[in-house]
């Protein structure tokens, strides 16, 4: 296998991997939040996915393997497949929003306790993260809370490691739940960690 | 032939099925890549179970749920739930598929660990040392979420597995942690389990 075909395959599976997990997070957003936007862009993220999927699927199949490795390929062929999987189980959970079915307060509350929790705090003037970028805020070695999107306005950013942090952005972020509180204490600045 | 748990309709609450399925699926699927990268067919095994229970947790859920509906809104509102529950069961199924690729002897290509070391959240197994800060603390004493951004999957103490310990669950020296979390916040854990006494703080 080339070393181009091969940093083309690790590339896609990475992307596979992140974005179905992100989808997921994004997902039980949208649902918590009830929010068109959020759902939305799961949708969007889908037909992302599909593309991706079927690019990374051609790439394995076309990298020239020999007979002896074809089980270590077929392995590769089905991770990618579960990404896939994950993927639609993430739109599945989206279109509870988009069909403006009123979600049952039960779902909001599940939300909130799951182990792994999606939260939103809003910066404040005198957040310690605000006018950072996101590289310099480090939240998730900090909280264990990802950034999943960011809205500023009525404008929805992605979470880039260059982005500057404002007072009055929106962060929407998932992670485990045990540090949901120091998440909404940093970026609320009500107090220093 | 696999023994299959009888189906008895139990009075659960439906948040509390819906939040069991959400936890255990998602745990399902970084154990699941855990036993891929770590050649863990005991990690597999813990899966494939974890993917029974979630199966006759779905059904609970859903004997519960058409019980609950009382009229036309509340059947609407409940779509929703059963729309969770639905996606938990797949994620968990595929996360079986993840296991049955270990199982199955299908095998791993190195790019998977290539690419898993440049994945947003990473997967690590690491011994703990005697004389690490870690041993003889509790999960909940040691705060590793919200101090290094770090949650501990699993916990391998000689043969016996504790899938998804608890903050009361404590870590003993040469204990083998799977845990998930930051590139800094994986890094951190290492450093912390084979760190000595001398060292640790």
């Amino acid at each position: 296998m080339t070393q181009e075909r091969f940093r083309q395959i690790i590339d896609d599976l990475v992307k596979l991997k992140d974005t179905s997990e992100l989808m997921l997070d994004l997902a039980y957003s949208s649902i918590l939040l009830n929010s068109r936007e959020l759902a939305e862009e799961v949708q969007a993220l889908e037909e992302y996915m599909d593309n991706l999927h079927t690019r990374f699927e051609l790439h394995v199949l076309s990298s020239g393997f020999k007979p002896e490795e074809s089980k270590n390929f077929l392995g590769l062929i089905r991770l990618g497949v579960v990404t896939e999987e994950i993927a639609d189980a993430a739109a599945e959970l989206a279109e509870v929003v988009l069909r403006e079915l009123e979600p049952h307060p039960v779902l909001k509350l599940v939300i909130k306790e799951a182990e792994e929790t999606v939260t939103s705090a809003q910066v404040s003037e005198s957040s310690p993260v605000n006018g950072k970028t996101l590289r310099e805020a480090g939240i998730p070695d900090k909280t264990g809370m990802w950034i999943l999107v960011i809205k500023r306005g009525k404008s929805w950013i992605r979470p880039r490691p260059d982005v500057t942090l404002k007072a009055g952005d929106v962060l929407i972020a998932s992670g485990y739940a045990d540090g949901e509180e120091d998440f909404k204490r940093l970026i609320s600045g009500e107090e220093d960690i | 032939m696999v023994e299959l748990e009888k189906i008895e309709y139990k009075p659960v609450s439906i948040r509390d099925l819906l939040v069991e399925m959400k936890n255990i699926s998602e745990l399902m699927i970084d154990l699941a890549y855990s036993a891929a990268l770590f050649h863990s067919r005991e990690l597999a095994e813990d899966v494939i179970e974890l993917e029974r229970h979630i199966d006759t947790l779905a059904y609970r859920l859903n004997m519960n749920v058409m019980l609950a509906a009382r009229d036309i809104e509340e059947a609407e509102a409940l779509l929703g739930v059963s729309a969770v529950s639905s996606a938990a069961d797949k994620i968990s199924d595929a996360a079986a598929d993840i296991a049955n690729i270990v199982l199955r002897k299908i095998g791993i290509h190195p790019i998977v660990r290539e690419a898993f070391k440049r994945v947003e959240e990473q997967l690590i197994r690491v011994r703990v040392k005697p004389g690490s800060p870690l041993s003889g603390k509790t999960l909940a004493e040691l705060e590793l979420a919200s101090k290094i951004g770090v949650d501990v999957i699993a916990i391998r103490r000689g043969e016996r597995w504790i899938i998804n310990p608890k903050g009361k669950d404590l870590i003993k020296p040469d204990d083998v942690l799977i845990a998930r979390g930051t590139l800094n916040g994986v890094k951190e854990l290492k450093k912390l389990a084979e760190e000595g006494s001398e060292a640790g703080g």
